[in-house]
């Protein structure tokens, strides 16, 4: 469809199911495959969605789930493979023929206009409105998108800014029903979502449904794989594993699917002796992310915090940090309270923090790795605020040995190294703050390949060594088996299961985090 | 009040009100201010720094600045009075057109190579005022066509004039685009977020470089016209137009941080700006004195305008309590 006939073909809401039998291939993509150099992201996958279905796509992280979808909206070329939309077969080079196509993405971070008001923002960017936008046949028609997806309490005139993050996503629907999108791909759309906006959601998915529109879901819970999916299909290493019908499969059968990586000999021994209690944490609850999460961490012991997007594990640790400043309840560093919300009282204590989105808040991108290790330690090498260059340099080359950064290395800029070698960069700042530090560590090894996650980890044991007492959250339940000597599952906000190192298995760790209510029967 | 203050369109016009009562009960309640002779040199004032303001603004709703306005100002009276002598209207023609171009370029280096407009725009105000002051050599230019003066100083209704008229049209114009059009509300979607806008769809490119065009001719016009009215043109003596404009925007309810401001707010912002002037002239305050008073009504302004103050100024009391109670 081009886009003059987009611009001139009324788009209506007229049920597309009347010019196509239920049963129908909406998107077919046969053989589809995608390589970043080396790395295969995508292999062979092959799929099949009729008119009407809700196809939910499953898979650990690094599946090839974003691949997927990136490759559906025009984002990235396949380097092989076909797709095919309503029985043509096309290819798609952009964005906007994907959106000509009616393929349309409803990604996590949405594409609202705070600012504008909700009829405004459904229109916006539509070639469809004309030079005088305010037509009562707009509003009309913005009207009906919300009514269909059951969102009629939404007014057309309320600024977005205002809505909640459930009403932001139905309007977002809503923009892509008015732009006839014939397939939907929601992408964690529940991710922040609470329960009754998630049923709300659902409500609207399933009107969209009883249109002829297919919708693809991608998302970790497999509660809602069950709640609203006709079939499922499992990714795992960018391989498609299987399409499954769900009645056909079981919680059990599919978290099976989803698993089965064998576990290497990259976590190193825990060390056995129990320290003292580090950080005492009693019902921290940050409002829209954890209720009442209570735990203890002693010195030389690595606590992880298992859950997905969504589940409070990251808002554990940035509220430790001092970072979120709606957050409430007792903390105690070393028997003595700390007062959270603020991220240098938090420092103050011995409370370091480490993220996985390193160049927003991890290392000084545009400093040198020198510059980069000695920023939190100025203080010790400074006489009357002048700094000692001498002893800076004797301290910056010992950290980058002691992390694995060649010492020669450290003029040069942070940014001019690999990913893990920044994250070390992160951690060589931590290192050697004196005795009764705490690490605090949001994802640390976000996009970090395989050689620099297995010195990530042997730098955390060393600084167990050294007395620090370590809190992880993670998303990857390898990383959290094999690092963790305590384990914590979290979904939605609540505390799953607790479990000592060699109680926890993958499957009980997947079924905690992605459906509780089966953990717990 | 805070409802009254929230609504940033309206703001304005209510301080309007509380500084004409103010100046009123300063004044003791003579009403030797309520003239109108005060009213007409507002308008005037407002004829000034109107069209600056105006197109400052807009490049503010984008969530940038421009920077290079008062150079304009300056270099498109220059147009203005060597090009017009013959035909007054093509000298303003040029003069807007130079305006529109400089801007054009000016917004088309940003977006072509992604460069932000402060540093871009303060190379426009010096390149521009260098121009002006090349082209009339430090030197005043007079413009020999003083029935041109009169006629845009002339006094229509007794307190509007000419030039007051088309600074008045301009805003309107802007406040139907801004308010009516497809335009004006990708404007506003992109002050509000642009990677947003970006991915639904705006042209986001197109209407930056447009803005930016348009703030050039909003300054040139505004540049040219007061050239006229003074019979004179000259290098310096406009740059400073900056400050007044940018003071006018904020009071009128535009947002540093894009998306919000609406152009019949900034007519507000500017007519707030010129009573302020006129009335503290009136009653007899030193000019010192009125930058203090028109300092204070912007920190008022801008502290109405901190993002979520009350909890801001609550949280402080909770740490308080909680750390010493």
């Amino acid at each position: 469809m081009t886009a003059a006939r987009l611009a001139t073909e009324a788009i209506t809401l007229e049920p597309l199911a009347r010019q196509s039998a239920p049963a129908t291939s909406m998107l077919s993509v046969a053989n589809l495959s995608k390589s970043f150099g080396p790395i295969a992201a995508l292999r062979d996958v092959s799929l099949d969605i009729a008119a009407g279905e809700i196809r939910g796509i499953c898979g650990e992280n690094g599946a090839g789930k974003s691949t997927l979808v990136k490759l559906l909206t025009g984002v990235y070329r396949p380097d092989g493979g076909s797709i095919t939309v309503a029985g043509r077969p096309c290819i798609i080079a952009t964005p906007r023929q994907a959106q000509e196509l009616g393929i349309a993405l409803v990604a996590q971070e949405l594409s609202l206009c705070p600012d504008l008001s909700v009829e405004d923002n459904i229109w916006l960017g539509s070639l469809q409105v004309p030079f005088l936008h305010k037509k009562p046949e707009l509003r009309r028609r913005a009207a009906e998108a919300l009514v269909l997806l059951g969102a009629e309490h939404i007014a057309l005139a309320a600024k977005v800014a205002s809505l909640s993050m459930g009403e932001r996503q139905l309007v977002e629907i809503a923009r892509m029903l008015t732009r006839d999108a014939r397939v939907l791909i929601l992408d964690e759309p529940t991710a922040t979502l609470s329960d009754v906006e998630i049923a709300r959601i659902f409500a609207a998915l399933l009107a969209v449904k009883r249109e002829g529109r297919s919708i693809i879901y991608i998302t970790h819970r497999l509660a809602e794989v069950y709640a609203i999916c006709d079939r499922v299909t499992v990714l795992r290493n960018g391989e498609l594993i299987a399409t499954v019908e769900l009645a056909d499969v079981d919680r059990a059968g599919l978290i099976e699917l989803m698993l089965g990586r064998p576990s290497d000999e990259m976590y190193p021994e825990e060390t056995r002796d129990e320290g003292p209690p580090a950080l005492v944490v009693e019902s921290l609850t940050v409002p829209g992310g954890i209720a009442d999460f209570s735990t203890i961490v002693r010195r030389g012991e690595i606590l992880c915090i298992a859950g997905q997007v969504g589940s409070g594990a990251t808002e554990i640790v940035t509220a430790l940090a001092g970072l979120a400043h709606d957050a409430t309840g007792r903390v105690a560093v070393d028997g003595r309270a700390l007062i959270l919300g603020s991220p240098l009282r938090a420092a103050r204590r011995g409370i370091m923090f480490v993220s996985g989105d390193r160049a927003g808040e991890g290392v000084f991108r545009r400093l040198s790795i020198f510059d980069n290790l000695v920023a939190t330690r100025l203080r010790d090498h400074a006489v009357f605020g002048f700094l000692r260059r001498g002893s800076l340099r004797t301290t910056a080359a010992a950290l980058a040995k002691k992390i694995g950064i060649d010492r020669r290395r450290v003029r040069a800029r942070a940014d001019a190294l690999s990913g893990g070698n920044q994250q070390k960069l992160a951690f060589g700042r931590c290192l050697d703050r004196g005795a009764g530090g705490i690490l605090v560590m949001n994802e640390p090894t976000r996009g970090i390949d395989v050689g620099a996650r297995a010195e990530i980890y042997r730098l955390m044991r060393e600084f167990c060594a050294a007395g620090y007492a370590l809190v992880l959250a993670s998303s990857d339940l390898e990383e959290v088996l094999g690092v963790g000597d305590v384990v914590i599952t979290l979904y939605r906000g609540r505390q799953v299961g607790r479990y000592r190192r060699g109680e926890a298995t993958m499957h009980r760790i997947v079924a905690d985090i992605t459906h509780p209510v089966e953990a717990a029967t | 009040m805070k409802p009254l203050l929230a609504d940033r369109t309206l703001r304005p016009f209510l301080l309007l009100i509380v500084i004409v009562a103010a100046i009123w009960l300063l004044d003791g309640g003579q009403g030797r201010f309520f003239t109108a002779a005060t009213a007409f040199s507002v308008l005037q004032q407002f004829a000034t720094v109107g069209p600056i303001a105006l197109g400052l603004g807009l490049t503010m709703i984008i969530r940038e600045f421009d920077l290079s306005v008062g150079g304009m100002m300056s270099l498109a009276g220059c147009v203005a009075v060597l090009s017009g002598v013959g035909s007054p209207p093509l000298g303003i023609a040029a003069a807007v057109l130079a305006g529109g171009i400089a801007g054009l370029c000016q917004g088309g280096i940003m977006v072509r190579l992604r460069l932000g407009s402060i540093g871009v725009t303060l190379g426009g105000l010096l390149t521009f005022g260098g121009i002006a002051y090349v082209v009339t050599g430090n030197l005043s230019i007079a413009y020999p066509r003083m029935d041109i003066a009169m006629a845009v100083n002339q006094k229509i209704l007794g307190v509007l004039s000419l030039r007051s008229l088309i600074a008045l049209a301009a805003f309107l114009i802007a406040a139907f685009v801004m308010a009516r059009t497809r335009i004006g509300r990708d404007v506003y979607a992109i002050g509000s977020d642009r990677r947003a806008a970006l991915v639904a769809g705006v042209p986001v490119g197109r209407i930056v470089v447009g803005i930016f065009a348009l703030s050039g001719m909003l300054a040139a016009l505004g540049g040219s016209l007061l050239s006229y009215s003074l019979a004179t043109a000259s290098g310096v003596a406009l740059t400073d137009a900056l400050v007044p404009a940018t003071a006018a925007a904020i009071i009128g309810g535009v947002s540093l941080t894009g998306g919000k401001g609406t152009p019949i707010g900034i007519i507000g912002g500017v007519l707030v700006l010129s009573l302020l002037r006129a009335g503290l002239n009136a009653i007899g305050t030193q000019p010192s004195v009125q930058d203090i008073v028109t300092g204070g009504v912007l920190l008022i302004v801008a502290l109405a305008d901190a993002p979520d103050l009350s909890r801001r100024l609550f949280a402080v009391q909770v740490y308080r309590k909680r750390a010493f109670g």
